[in-house]
């Protein structure tokens, strides 16, 4: 099948894509903005940092259920539309009939140049049509992803309480019809081949493994915020890409008695709101991970796979010894995720495999666990430094410590010296003072638009102590 | 009613829908073509050769145009002719054009650039300010402004402060990049939609590189998708791209440029180098200030010289410092030419000043609030500047005492001080900073502006006026203006895209002028048809009504009718009037006019009376500062701010709050580096961070000053406001350093800078941690 099919604006869409102007990595922005009717979209920045080109997406659930979620769509494929829904600012209300978070951002004075507000409009039209009502915290952290130069937010968070903060909210029925349409799409695997490129889209990981094999340097791609980025940014041709995106097996989440694998498919905002009770540091971290729009699209898998050395998942992972289940046509294997990087953007992984799932268990009583991310913003902003730590104390004295930071090296490192220093000594502070002042021989930093050694060393001694006084709370 | 005083953004529905049409959403017929620029990767060099043959070849190309294709001037610099259209022989910054392409898709475009070969020689490149001191290259003389005796003042201080503070740059980072779309039209005309906030300087530089005569050229804006000084020059460069490819190929030519392009081959905010000497005393009054700022100019003019002539003037602040001497340079560097945004200068000048405050506060061992309030200028006297205008209508020492009330500030220091007693990991800290802006463009021949009102015979008014529209609303407030004066419904007067056919010859709108200005000049042309329209309602009314027979004079225009006040039953609708109005053969159109009265300034004395007024504001921030991370939170900041009458408060309170969070991101994550070839690294939101929705207040209390009409007679007694709130960002600055000096119990200074990003925090928690050590 070489078309994408999908609903735009409660109207079916089908884009044949092997023969022109749109081809496989065709961004949905790229494709809405060469409509004449559908310039509502913008673009700030082409690399998922403005939120500008914010929209909502709906998914078919397995139960039946429409669930709908903020993206930016300057990073997203066109074939990652196919049987789903896609609303536009223009499917939502027009200047003689606004749909009521549009109503409030005029009335609150929301809008000054205008040029960011579609995109805050559907962030704010995803929350308004949550089940719940949202929160102060839940708006701040649903819009963290648009960014506005003029109005200095508060009118928008006005806005954003005014509609979506109530209770009573116009918005039964919401996705009744959507349901029906999704249904009418019967979508079936995409297989797009041009002169150029090709794109699979296989629906069962069998299907997505035998793919692989028969296209060896295909790359994997699930939600292209990685990925995505060679297409807009560096205006890359991807070959070969196979699109893992709708491979339901790797989104399961199985809760075991000694932990949760989680199937690496999972999506960052997901694996947010489910870790909460199990995980919290794990939590933390994603807590600061991009914005919504971002961990939407992002996934487990594509965060320890793309093995940058400022991830912010290798770290606190490191931290629960998690265990990653790699998959191929010739089997699976399990590998700790304390030896999965082996250099910059290196890992243990073979052609054709992918990661199926991420397995993290429990940690016991007398274990430590926090994570911690330095970054220039607080929010929405790659790490300067980040760190797992994990500690195990008995009877007041270390039993072991595992000291993981990223940004400090060319990859995810553990802090050799200083965890040395410290296996069997008191957990005091004079301690881990002392270990502190080691840590300059665990790491050579570098100085780059983030901050400069000096900084990432100093960031990366203060982290420990704050670590060390964390753990008196525990 | 008529119009109110709050109404929202005229393009409110517009922006919320996505129905407002910015220059990228305009349709345009298949002819069109995509400009690219193909810019320097060196930050100064030779070019020793090139070769277009293979990038011609490609599909889709219609044009590569070089410097030898420009018909007139190879000159784009605003003020001083300093600056290419595109490279000669030699490049001078990474980012400067050296080609232009023009092709049927972007991806061709691209493919092009890509097979353009170069080969260049690299030369030396300055790259800092320090290196362009040691280098004395400057753009133009030193500049200076003095009152009193320094020396002397020196020398009847108790104490003597010396210092330096680096100031740094920031980008404009509008969500709208740079864009351009010009259209060829008859014989030679060109027609270019400009995302420009200077539609005059737009055109009259396309018709100087195209070689054409300036009635051949036309440009129009209907607004911007924000700009903040980044279009008032920056905007014309891709005007002219795009006006010279399309004259080439007789075709309508785009040019947008993509976000990482934008950043990293247009001018930004002047980063500075401040150096002080100051004498005080010990009751915290401020003597003598010594004090030089350098500015980074970049490679070429630009506007250089106006925003470090505002930074001077902006040295002082809010303070009467009776002896002062201030001396500016700005400085060549192989950087894009720095240029306005919003402040002009006026930050990087205030910042050392209010750093130097700071430190005297530490020293003498007192709330820093109180040295401000002991030098703020004075009523009846001690109001004179350094560049000896008097500082009239001074609102200083109310909005101090208003806001020190209303936020509480005593009782929420003690508790800070109490909090910070018990806390090692977590420090509170809160800073008042005040505000004093000059209002009007310093180059005083800039402040005028005209406007064109025309009323169709249906009664509804189409305004066209100099002014563009960028978000700050200024088309609302011309809109309100020009219904206030009619006295007609607003719903019944439209603001036209702003033209250089309606209204020729206008200044940017920058200096935060644009409603003072364009108000005023709106405001006369509807006098003007007033007048026009009275005469005839008297004809009409004194054939109607016998007795004492109507005048001019007597008449009002209020609810869409005019009435004789001296005979109130006579009345008739506006609409009729009109209609009367066209049946007698009268013109129902008229152009406005107005210039600012009483400016002036002798740049070679450094004197003069160059403001119409000055603007005031206060701030109050609290934050929360994690020692070990660097990271803070804004608890609350408490903001009161003087915009005279408000023609609009909703309009203004929302430039406050903005300017004030586009200030504190300026102070805080907003920083510019470069590596050592001249390459900018933060070149995208990836790492360059400006604020977002999180780093707001959590407690933000924003209010304006009420009942303080402008003390001169401006458009309804409004005062400006776009800049000025920008410097209340110090607050925030200012109360991250006080957190981080609390680490050390006030005893040690911090080593600060500016933006205090998380490194510059916690290396200077580190200073301060040392330096308590070291006493032990």
């Amino acid at each position: 099948m070489n078309s994408v099919k999908f609903i735009l604006n409660k109207k079916i869409i089908s884009v044949d894509l092997s023969q022109g102007p749109y081809g496989p990595t065709t961004t949905v922005l790229e494709y809405l903005r060469s409509q004449p009717h559908l310039k509502g979209v913008k673009e700030g920045c082409a690399e998922g940092d403005c939120g500008a080109c914010t929209l909502v997406l709906g998914d078919l659930q397995s139960n039946g259920e429409v669930r709908y979620r903020n993206f930016d769509s300057c990073l997203v494929f066109l074939p990652m539309l196919h049987g789903k829904e896609l609303i536009t600012v223009e499917g939502i209300g027009d200047s003689s009939c606004l749909h009521p978070v549009q109503k409030a951002m005029v009335d609150t004075d929301g809008s000054q140049c205008g040029y960011c507000t579609p995109g805050f409009i559907m962030s704010m039209y995803y929350l308004y049509n949550k089940k719940e009502k949202a929160s102060r915290d839940e708006i701040k952290d649903c819009l963290t992803g648009n960014l506005c130069r003029c109005t200095g937010y508060r009118s928008i968070m006005d806005a954003a309480e005014q509609s979506c903060g109530q209770e009573k909210r116009d918005n039964n029925n919401f996705s009744s019809q959507s349901k029906k349409l999704l249904d009418s799409l019967g979508v079936t695997d995409l297989a797009i081949e041009t002169n150029k490129q090709s794109y699979y889209q296989p629906r069962t990981l069998d299907s997505a493994l035998s793919i692989m094999s028969l296209n060896p340097h295909a790359r994997i791609v699930n939600g292209a915020t990685d990925l995505g980025l060679a297409v807009t940014k560096q205006k890359a041709l991807l070959e070969s890409l196979v699109d893992i995106s709708c491979v339901n097996e790797l989104k399961e989440i199985n809760i075991r008695e000694e932990g949760v694998e989680y199937g690496a498919g999972i999506n960052l905002e997901d694996l947010r709101l489910h870790c909460a009770d199990y995980f919290p540091a794990l939590q933390a971290m994603l807590n600061v991970f991009g914005s919504r729009q971002i961990r939407y699209l992002g996934t487990l898998g594509g965060n320890i796979a793309s093995a940058s050395p400022i991830g912010d998942m290798p770290p606190v992972l490191m931290a629960y010894e998690a265990i990653y289940t790699l998959v191929s046509e010739l089997g699976e294997r399990k590998v700790t995720s304390r030896e999965f990087v082996t250099g910059y953007r290196q890992t243990v992984m073979k052609e054709n495999e992918l990661i199926k799932s991420v397995f993290i268990p429990f940690p016991k009583n007398n274990h430590h666990l926090k994570s911690y991310k330095i970054s220039k913003r607080k929010d929405l902003d790659i790490s300067t430094v980040s760190a797992g730590f994990q500690l195990k104390l008995k009877e007041g004295l270390v039993e072991d410590i595992a000291l993981i930071y990223g940004g400090m090296a060319a990859q995810t490192k553990r802090a050799d010296n200083a965890e040395a220093h410290l296996r069997n000594k008191a957990w005091t502070r004079t301690n881990v003072e002392e270990a502190m002042s080691l840590l300059s021989k665990d790491f050579t930093p570098i100085s780059d638009a983030r901050s400069g050694e000096e900084g990432r060393r100093l960031m990366a001694r203060n982290l420990l102590l704050k670590f060390w006084n964390e753990t008196q709370y525990d | 009613m008529t119009s109110s005083k709050n109404v929202a953004h005229e393009s409110a529905k517009l922006h919320v829908t996505g129905e407002a049409i910015y220059i990228d959403d305009m349709h345009v017929n298949d002819q069109l073509l995509i400009g690219r620029v193909f810019y320097s990767k060196e930050a100064h060099a030779e070019i020793c050769s090139y070769d277009l043959k293979e990038a011609l070849a490609v599909n889709g190309v219609h044009a590569i145009l070089t410097h030898e294709d420009i018909p007139g001037e190879n000159q784009m610099g605003p003020v001083v002719h300093d600056e290419l259209v595109m490279a000669i022989d030699e490049v001078s910054f990474i980012g400067q054009a050296v080609f232009i392409i023009a092709a049927e898709t972007e991806a061709q475009a691209i493919e092009a650039e890509r097979k353009i070969k170069i080969e260049y020689k690299p030369l030396d490149a300055i790259l800092s300010i320090e290196d362009a001191m040691s280098k004395g290259h400057t753009v133009q003389p030193t500049r200076y402004i003095k009152r009193g005796d320094v020396e002397k003042g020196f020398a009847q201080s108790e104490f003597i402060l010396e210092g330096s503070l680096k100031v740094g740059g920031q980008e404009q980072w509008y969500l709208e990049t740079q864009v351009a779309l010009a259209v060829p039209g008859e014989e030679r005309d060109i027609l270019c939609y400009s995302s420009t906030q200077n539609p005059s300087e737009t055109q009259a530089l396309i018709a100087e590189v195209l070689g054409l005569s300036k009635m051949e050229v036309e440009v129009q804006i209907r607004r911007m998708g924000g700009a903040f000084g980044g279009k008032e020059t920056q905007g014309n460069h891709v005007a002219i791209w795009a006006s010279l490819l399309a004259q080439k190929t007789k075709r309508p030519v785009k040019i947008r440029l993509f976000r990482d392009d934008d950043q990293k081959m247009t001018g930004k905010r002047h980063r500075y180098l401040n150096e002080f000497k100051v004498g005080y005393n010990g009751d915290g009054s401020i003597k003598a200030l010594q004090t030089t700022l350098n500015a980074d100019a970049g490679s070429a003019t630009d506007l250089s010289m106006a925003v470090l002539e505002r930074a001077m003037m902006h040295a002082e602040n809010a303070y009467y410092i009776p002896h002062i001497d201030i001396t500016g340079n700005a400085w060549y560097t192989n950087l894009p030419s720095n240029t306005a945004f919003r402040g002009f200068g006026g930050p990087q000048g205030m910042a050392s000043i209010e750093q130097i405050v700071d430190i005297i506060a530490r020293k003498l061992n007192k709330d820093a609030a109180e040295i401000r309030k002991a030098n703020f200028y004075g009523i009846e006297d001690r109001n004179t500047t350094p560049y000896d205008q008097v500082v009239e209508h001074n609102r200083l020492p109310h909005i101090y005492q208003e806001l020190l009330e209303s936020s509480d500030y005593k009782a929420r220091r003690a508790s800070i001080n109490d909090y910070n007693a018990k806390n090692e990991f977590f420090k509170k800290g809160m800073a008042f900073t005040p505000v004093k802006f000059g209002i009007s463009f310093t180059t005083s021949f800039l402040n005028q502006a005209g406007a064109l009102v025309n009323i169709y015979k249906d009664g509804t008014v189409l305004v066209n006026h100099g002014g563009t529209e960028m978000g700050q609303g200024l088309h609302t407030k011309m809109r309100q203006i020009a219904a206030i004066e009619l006295g007609i419904d607003v719903s019944k007067v439209k603001v036209n895209a702003t033209n250089t056919s309606k209204v020729p010859n206008t200044s940017a709108t920058a200096a935060s002028a644009g409603t003072d200005l364009n108000g005023m000049a709106v405001k006369d042309a509807a006098d003007k048809l007033k007048l026009r329209i009275a005469e005839v309602v008297c004809g009409i009314f004194n054939d109607k009504y016998s007795g004492e027979p109507s005048v001019n004079s007597n008449l009002i225009f209020l609810n869409n009718e005019i009435k004789d006040s001296a005979n109130p039953e006579r009345a008739i609708s506006f609409q009729e009037a009109v209609l009367k109005s066209y049946l007698g053969q009268v013109s129902l159109g008229a152009t406005g006019f107005y210039k600012t009265p009483d400016i002036w300034f002798d740049r070679e004395n450094g004197t003069g009376h160059p403001y119409y007024y000055f603007s005031f504001g206060m701030a109050v921030t609290e934050v929360l500062l994690d020692v070990l991370t660097g990271h803070y939170m804004n608890l609350r900041t408490d903001i009161l701010h003087d915009v005279g009458s408000s023609v609009n408060e909703r309009l203004d309170i929302g430039q406050v709050e903005g300017g004030y969070i586009q200030g504190v991101g300026w102070c805080t994550t907003e920083e510019l580096k470069w590596d050592a070839k001249g390459n900018l690294l933060n070149h995208s939101p990836d790492t360059y961070k400006i604020p977002n929705i999180q780093d707001v207040p959590d407690d933000f209390r924003t209010n304006l000053l009420k009942n303080h009409p402008n003390g001169v007679p401006s458009i309804h007694r409004s005062k400006a406001v776009a800049e000025p709130p920008l410097m209340l960002g110090f607050a925030c600055w200012l109360a991250i350093k006080d957190a981080i000096s609390a680490v050390g119990e006030h005893k040690y200074e911090p080593v600060f800078e500016l933006p205090a990003t998380n490194e510059v925090i916690l290396k200077a928690i580190d200073s301060v941690q040392d330096a308590a050590k070291l006493s032990i």
